[in-house]
């Protein structure tokens, strides 16, 4: 059996002997593979790959659209790491924690009335980068929050307690997103308080509370660099992707060079060691659910104002891609992460253009499959560094 | 008092929550929302307070039919008659569970007791129909009389004329038939028999009778017991994956969807095939079976939750493929490319898209003829043979050799493969056979439905799957099926009911003040809250009982870690509750 010889835990993972890469079981789904893709799909790639070759600047178009995609997938990845790489915890519910990150969003700018026709571009950047701090502040505490009584009650309890809590967690996010999306809640508090700022909400949200919510088109949307009849490339793509990759690069630098970082790095090798170091796991759990939360709810934000909607279901769909590309990377491991991100990015936009959007959430979890057989420590993971 | 707080908190969230919710509700009013957030924290207090067992076994059981008689009852007074039938029985089995008897006598007098509490109340929630709810609800007194005698079965034939008497005696049958019902089953739990054959006679005996009450009173309450039973079916066969071997499946419903568009493909006009469904049926679970291996077979290796969230792209997968396998224009032609030889393939439309596969055939009985949309008891009864037939094979493999591999292999994989069990068949089968159990379901969905979509098998289902197993406790079929019973109870039954009875309160209550009707928000529609409700469950369960309502003894040990693992507060406690631990 190939499945006992992994290493059962971490610490044990230098004594015991590697698993041989080709165990029989794995030969035979190798096997299986080739068959399947050899017969039945050859016709397939010929005709995508005909497709791209015929049209490089659609091609090239996609390409730049995955990127920017997969700068802000990385950092709702980035969440999922944090937390398995600590907690070896599949956190269900920050996939929804990013859609409540978007509704905050817009529910900042509705009470700022913020508006890309009247407000004058300073305005504009200024307020949405205060948001941007009030929205990864607010999200921030409800992770820490979530992790402080749904989670932390169940640190001794067995592997699969948290995670069903996890998944519980997700859908009462998901129902608080439809009750912030209730026009007619927000109708109600706006007249008990007589406030015009609140009925600015009210109106933002309508009054379908599971109909998508359109935000303000606040960013910039003029061509960065101009090539003949062809690719675009807009501010707003480049704010994003700078953003982004900003969120990505502080936080690699905050879990690298900081004390704080050290003691995350720490508690996620070994808890109970870290504990006989002196350093507070209970606090140093909460810290990492606070930045994950923040990240979460920063890439909500992002996500609602690159695409312009909100939807209460829009946490499940990022949460699986994002999952993807965290264990893609190397779960656990922040730069693998980023890596996995991008490339998932990619592959979805080209799924999209190429395959099918229908096709496109198969296409990843067949991506997600594949590599949990082949290569359960992802790209960047190190060996025996987690369980699969 | 040393319970204060606990009875604080729990009157308090009960307080809070019932207020929060009916305060939703435009126009029902501040005032309305705060009494009944006082009488559900009243029922709060009831549940923790220190009372007798048969009493409180009474109350909980009762709650539910009060619940029942209350949601249904503007339009079909008669249901409290079945509601006093089962929760007597309830009250009764509760009773038992709570203090259990040797001597048959005195369980028979302790389930009377219960029943006949349970019974009572039920009924008594008829006289406050009648004369609060009913007339809130803009029902005339009239109207309500006329239901109440058309449902009431026997009132008639006794010939009782005022509708006094009818409500009397409707209070008096509920109570009667609780207190007989409770104290048979209480009688037969105590009877040191295996199989206890009594105690089956004495369950199947509503459960049989129910249609033909049904049918007496016409009260359409088949319309949604049928689909809390496939959905308890479902559980069941959740419960072989993740309560017996302990692979937590995220996506049960991809199996669910398996079972009914064979089903739908094999038996209707939709492909020109038109197979008999007693054949069909068995070629759903098969397929279903075979799908539950496909997905078994790739995932050997993997573990906890990296396995679940593979399982949940299955899930997510099957339907989008479902979806994706037809509903093209008819006739069109795909064209691939060859080494640069294009190759026209002809689509055919296989599953019907977005639309369905609409109608699938019924099944048909030589007696009885094809079964009917409209006539629900044949369906019932066909059903509650499938189930039947289905908790006896559980039940038999669980105590089976294979059932003993699943659980060695649930509590300790590498321990399990070193006593000699095979991990990969007994993680294959068990994928398998849950699958199976589900492809009989879908094979009866498709075919009760008489018609099947993609939207009805997605992720939704596989978590209250995993949410009926969970609240009544994995591994322990009783606690599955009690457990589909409460949640598929309030999503098929107190929910969608409750929230119309809700609407109505609300809009005569705004006929009466001639206010317009404002628009009902989803927040203020209970339905849109179901999986709110789930999420919760799911939350508390893990929180204050991992183990379920009806908890498995091991699985209780398993959960409850005693002294081999340091936990101080555990040791704590127990040195508090028993002195000479302490010593």
């Amino acid at each position: 059996m190939a499945a006992s010889q992994t290493p059962s835990s971490p610490q044990a993972a230098p004594l015991v002997p590697r698993e041989p890469f080709l165990t029989k079981r794995r030969a035979f789904s190798i096997v299986g593979l080739i068959i399947f893709l050899g017969f039945f799909a050859i016709p397939i790639y010929q005709t995508i790959l005909l497709e791209m070759w015929d049209s490089p600047r659609q091609l090239t178009q996609q390409i730049v659209i995955g990127l920017t995609k997969g700068t802000y997938i990385a950092v709702i990845a980035l969440g999922y790491t944090l937390v398995y790489g600590i907690l070896e915890l599949i956190n269900f519910a920050h996939g929804d924690l990013f859609m409540i990150g978007a509704f905050l969003s817009l529910i900042f700018i509705s009470l700022f009335g913020l508006d890309p026709k009247t407000s004058s571009g300073i305005t504009i950047f200024f307020s949405l980068l205060g948001i941007l701090g009030l929205v990864m502040l607010c999200t921030a505490f409800l992770n820490a929050g979530i992790e402080r009584f749904a989670y932390r009650p169940l640190r001794n309890a067995p592997r699969l307690a948290p995670l069903i809590s996890a998944i519980g967690m997700s859908f009462v996010l998901q129902n608080v997103g439809i009750f912030l999306g209730d026009g007619l809640i927000w109708d109600k508090i706006a007249d008990g308080l007589g406030s015009d700022a609140i009925g600015r909400v009210a109106d933002a949200m309508g009054t379908q509370s599971v109909a998508p919510k359109n935000i303000p088109d606040l960013l910039p949307n003029g061509q960065v660099f101009f090539i003949p009849d062809s690719l675009k490339y807009t501010y707003k793509d480049l704010l994003v992707a700078v953003v982004s990759l900003g969120l990505l690069a502080g936080l690699y630098s905050f879990v690298r060079f900081t004390k704080l970082g050290k003691a995350i790095r720490a508690t996620a090798q070994d808890r109970d060691a870290a504990r006989l170091m002196g350093i507070n796991a209970d606090r140093t759990i909460s810290v990492t659910f606070l930045i994950g939360g923040a990240l979460g709810g920063a890439a909500g934000m992002i996500v609602g104002l690159y695409n312009g909607t909100a939807l209460f279901s829009m946490g499940f769909t990022a949460g699986l891609l994002s999952f993807t590309a965290a264990v893609l990377g190397g779960i656990g491991n922040i730069l693998g992460s980023a890596l996995g991100g991008l490339l998932i990015g990619l592959i979805l936009a080209l799924s999209d253009q190429y395959i099918g959007t229908r096709w496109s959430n198969a296409v990843i979890f067949a991506i997600l499959v594949l590599i949990l057989l082949f290569r359960p420590t992802g790209l960047l993971g190190q060996e025996g560094g987690q369980k699969a | 008092m040393p319970n204060t707080k606990r009875y604080l908190t729990t009157g308090g969230v009960g307080f809070a929550v019932g207020t929060f919710f009916l305060w939703n509700y435009p126009n029902l009013g501040l005032g309305a929302a705060l009494l009944g957030g006082l009488v559900i924290a009243a029922l709060c207090l009831l549940y923790s307070a220190p009372l007798p067992d048969m009493i409180k076994a009474g109350l909980i059981a009762g709650m539910f039919g009060a619940v029942m008689t209350i949601v249904y009852g503007t339009h079909k007074p008669g249901v409290a008659i079945i509601a006093g039938m089962l929760s007597g029985l309830g009250a009764g089995l509760l009773a038992f569970q709570r203090s259990p008897q040797a001597n048959p006598k005195k369980a028979a007098i302790l389930g009377a007791e219960a029943g006949a509490i349970a019974g009572a109340w039920t009924g008594l929630a008829l006289f406050v129909m009648a004369f609060v709810i009913a007339p809130a609800a803009g029902i005339s007194a009239g109207d309500f009389a006329e239901h109440l005698s058309e449902t009431v079965i026997l009132a008639d034939t006794l010939g009782l004329g005022s509708d006094i008497l009818i409500l009397l005696f409707a209070f008096g049958f509920s109570t009667l038939t609780g207190a007989l019902l409770g104290a048979a089953a209480c009688a037969a739990r105590s009877l040191p028999l295996r199989p206890n054959i009594p105690l089956l006679a004495v369950i199947a005996l509503p459960v049989l009778l129910i249609p033909l009450i049904d049918r007496a009173g016409n009260l359409l309450l088949l319309d949604a017991l049928i689909p809390i039973y496939i959905f308890i079916l479902l559980a069941l066969g959740l419960n072989i994956v993740v309560g017996y071997a302990g692979l937590l499946d995220l996506g049960y419903a991809a199996f669910f969807a398996i079972g009914a568009y064979t089903t739908a493909m094999l038996s209707s006009p939709h492909l020109g095939i038109n197979l008999s469904f007693w054949l069909v049926i068995w070629v759903a679970a098969a397929v279903a079976a075979i799908a539950g291996l496909t997905l078994g077979a790739p995932t050997l290796p993997l573990r906890g939750d990296y396995l679940a969230i593979v399982t949940l792209g299955f899930g997510e997968i099957v339907p989008i493929l479902f979806r994706s396998l037809g509903g093209g224009p008819p006739g069109g032609t795909l064209t691939l490319r060859f080494f640069g030889m294009p190759i026209g393939i002809e689509q055919v439309d296989l599953t019907g898209g977005n639309k369905g596969i609409n109608p699938i055939s019924p099944p048909h009985l030589p007696l009885i003829g094809d079964f009917e949309p409209s006539n629900k008891i044949p369906w019932y009864y066909l059903l509650i043979v499938i189930m039947g037939l289905a908790i006896f094979f559980i039940n038999r493999l669980r105590d089976s050799r294979q059932g003993r591999a699943w659980m060695a292999m649930r509590e300790d994989e590498l321990a399990a493969d070193a006593m000699g069990i095979n991990v990969v068949r007994t993680k294959l089968l068990a994928f398998s056979m849950g699958a199976m159990f589900s492809g009989f379901g879908g094979a009866f969905y498709g075919a009760f439905i008489g018609a099947i979509f993609p939207s009805s098998f997605d992720f939704s289902v596989s978590i209250i799957l995993l949410c009926m197993v969970i609240l009544g406790g994995l591994g322990n079929m009783t606690g599955v099926i009690v457990g589909g019973l409460l949640i598929q109870g309030a999503d098929k039954m107190f929910i969608p009911k409750g929230a119309e009875l809700f609407r109505r309160i609300a809009e005569t209550k705004a006929r009466a003040e001639d206010t317009s009707t404002v628009g009902v928000s989803a927040l203020q529609d209970l339905t849109q809250q179901r999986l709110l409700l789930f999420g919760i469950v799911l939350v508390v369960m893990m929180l204050v009982r991992p183990e379920g309502l009806l908890p498995n003894e091991r699985r209780k040990a398993e959960l409850h870690p005693d002294d081999d693992t340091i936990n101080s507060n555990s040791v704590a406690a127990e040195a508090e509750a028993d002195p000479s631990l302490a010593a």
